[in-house]
């Protein structure tokens, strides 16, 4: 019998198994899809796309898989590659789920869907982690032991105040030119912009400027939407590996956990073999569950066989603004670039805080994008050639509570039923369109985009930490009410979300979980 | 009597690709476009109305831009299939990628597009209804 079963491998499972591991026997219970072998690549991808006659193997793919979008319900543009398509393979099989305006993705891989993040890195802030039964304190030896582990590079700016004190950060990723033109615009409207409530500086990424454990540095290969494991990219699969290589961990793949049933002494995880369908039953003393906050929540409510309950829902909303800078028109793509996020920006208005991410570079391939502009298609192709350099993308992420509508269900024919049935409000569009401008950015109220709710891919809230638990409620130490041995790990503890990536905050939680379970008590 | 897919949707990678890329495609162009129309499309992948614009030597590019500002068109999911294979070699990288131009060049080269696009729209609309292509 294992000292604790983790379900799932992605950013909570593998904390709390590293947390773990040493001191006691883990079991990693995982589907865990692998990416297919990698090929050599030499270069950049500008350089590549020069003087390599043909890419189609590598940009497109056998069974044509980046033209998903073309005759499927699209996903992100980072899924679809060839190389990039294990981090959704058999999600629909696996977990199917109906959803009512709510575009929910789901991985099975190992490392989960942090196979194709944007590596964003954010300690919440006391603010923050209102009506969290946690504190920052509490959360802070875990934030730095996790930072430490992963490799943070960034800047302390004018953001510090919501990132807080980083004890170890490497220094920042090099900007794109467009990111560095809209810096150095922030920089001489910073007193006007400071009284809008905006502030501007570096994003703090989980990507490596200088070698760390074993891992080397970004290459600025501007590889991210077409070639997963970049090695300075943080993967928790690479925690996973190291954890199954220093057997610390024991790892079984290619198993979906079903259900859970909590004895005096120990717990009973049933899985099924997602090759040979065969059932299998694991023991241990306790449970930890990071599925996802989604997955996580299935397995409860299968556990359960409860086919009634609505579990909230909680995912950041989002909007999306286009911006350009005429300067740049027509200059020739940077040889070296990247799509990892460059800018954060925060703005404070009417008591809340609202966070973006500023993206430059040319990330996707230009044909998913042709398309959608309203030209004929030389224009667009003109525009999209002319303006690649000049063009950066605002995501802005708005905090999300709970609220009556937004939940999910488990069917009695075992179909997740997800619904969002209230639109988000998305406010201060005005003021950051104003900002953008003031910063020296082109930019149009008219050019707005609003993804549907679920494509923040920030799912959390499911089964929440409470002071005083209810039934499918957390204690602050992460145990599920009512049970004994049964602790959740990953996003679905959070209360509420703050307009963050909450990824390193579902680690460092997680670690927290894991480290606090009272093994001798039990 | 049903057309055989593989002449038809070779000759479309062939017209489309001439017309803008304003080279003949290489022969695995031609293979992946007819694989990709069966894949992604299916039994659709025969359209009449590519099969018409192809047939008549008529401008995909301004028949294209009218189907598509009038919602969802078979013709633009094809030119789109044409695109992605062409986008991915060597040879096709001046048209998706700069190469560098002054700033006066590159902001009249786009004000001529937008003009063209004027032009290729009234183009479309009259080809669209003088061959009554939907």
């Amino acid at each position: 019998m294992f000292d604790a079963i983790v379900v799932g491998s992605g950013a909570a499972g593998v904390a709390a198994a590293r947390a773990l591991s040493g001191t006691r026997s883990i079991l990693v219970l995982d589907v865990g899809h692998r990416p297919p072998p990698l090929p050599d690549t030499e270069g950049t991808l500008n350089e590549l796309r020069q003087h390599s006659p043909d890419l189609f193997h590598f940009l497109i793919g056998e069974r044509f898989e980046s033209l998903h979008n073309l005759h499927n319900p699209p996903v992100s543009l980072k899924l679809k590659a060839p190389l990039m398509t294990y981090i959704l393979r058999d999600a629909a099989t696996l977990s199917p789920h109906r959803a009512t305006a709510f575009q929910a993705v789901m991985s099975f891989a190992a490392g989960g869907l942090a196979n194709a993040w944007g590596a964003g890195v954010y300690r919440f802030t006391p603010s923050d982690l209102t009506d969290f039964p946690v504190t920052r304190a509490q959360l802070d030896p875990f934030y730095d032991d996790v930072g430490a582990h992963i490799g943070i590079s960034g800047e302390d700016d004018d953001l510090f105040p919501l990132f807080g004190h980083e004890p170890v950060l490497q220094p920042p990723v090099q900007l794109s030119r467009f990111a560095a033109d809209l810096l150095r615009g922030y920089r001489r409207r910073k007193p006007g912009l400071a009284a809008q409530g905006i502030s501007l500086g570096r994003t703090r990424l989980a990507v490596l400027t200088r070698p760390h454990n074993n891992r080397p540095v970004y290459r600025y290969g501007n590889y991210e939407f077409f070639r997963p494991y970049d090695r300075a990219i943080y993967n928790p699969a690479f925690t996973l590996d190291e954890l199954i290589a220093a057997n610390r961990i024991v790892y079984e793949p290619r198993h979906l956990a079903a259900s859970y049933r909590e004895h005096s002494d120990h717990v009973e995880v049933i899985s099924r073999h997602t090759e040979t369908g065969e059932i299998q039953r694991f023991q241990g003393r306790t449970l930890i569950l990071a599925a996802g906050a989604i997955n996580s929540a299935k397995l409860v409510l299968q556990s359960n066989r409860d086919h009634d309950t609505r579990l909230p829902l909680l995912d950041n909303p989002m909007a999306c603004l286009p911006l350009f800078r005429l300067n740049r028109i027509g200059q020739a793509l940077e040889p070296s670039d990247s799509s990892l996020g460059q800018l954060n920006l925060i703005c404070r208005h009417d008591g809340l805080v609202l966070q973006g991410s500023i993206y430059g570079g040319p990330g996707p391939l230009r044909s998913d994008l042709i398309f959608q502009l309203p030209f004929a298609i030389g224009a667009n192709l003109s525009l999209l050639r002319r303006l690649a350099v000049a063009t950066g993308l605002l995501m802005m992420f708005y905090p999300c509570d709970p609220v009556a509508g937004n939940d999910l269900r488990l069917a009695p024919d075992g179909v997740l039923e997800i619904r969002c049935g209230t639109k988000p409000l998305l406010p201060a569009r005005d003021v950051l369109l104003k900002a953008m401008r003031s910063m020296g950015c082109v930019a149009s109220a008219a050019m707005w985009q609003y993804p549907a709710m679920g494509a923040g891919i920030h799912y959390a809230g499911t089964l929440p930490m409470r002071t005083q638990p209810g039934r499918y409620q957390l204690d602050p130490a992460g145990r599920l009410s009512g049970t004994r041995r049964i602790f959740v790990a990953d996003g679905a503890a959070f209360p509420r979300l703050p307009a963050k990536n909450l990824t390193y905050t579902i680690m460092a939680n997680a670690a927290r979980i894991a480290s606090s379970i009272p093994f001798e008590a039990l | 009597m049903t057309e055989p897919p593989a002449p038809t949707l070779a000759a479309e990678a062939e017209a489309f690709h001439l017309a803008f890329f304003h080279h003949p495609p290489p022969a695995e162009v031609v293979e992946r476009y007819i694989a990709a129309n069966l894949h992604c499309l299916g039994e659709s992948a025969l359209d009449p109305t590519s099969s018409a614009v192809v047939r008549r030597h008529l401008d995909p590019e301004a028949v294209e831009l009218v189907l598509r500002l009038r919602g969802p068109s078979r013709l633009t999911q094809k030119i789109q299939i044409l695109f992605y294979l062409a986008e991915v070699r060597s040879e096709n990288y001046g048209f998706f990628a700069s190469q560098g131009e002054s700033l006066p060049a590159a902001l009249l080269a786009l004000i001529a597009s937008v003009l063209r696009s004027a032009w290729k729209f009234l183009k479309g609309h009259y080809l669209v209804r003088r061959y009554r292509l939907v």
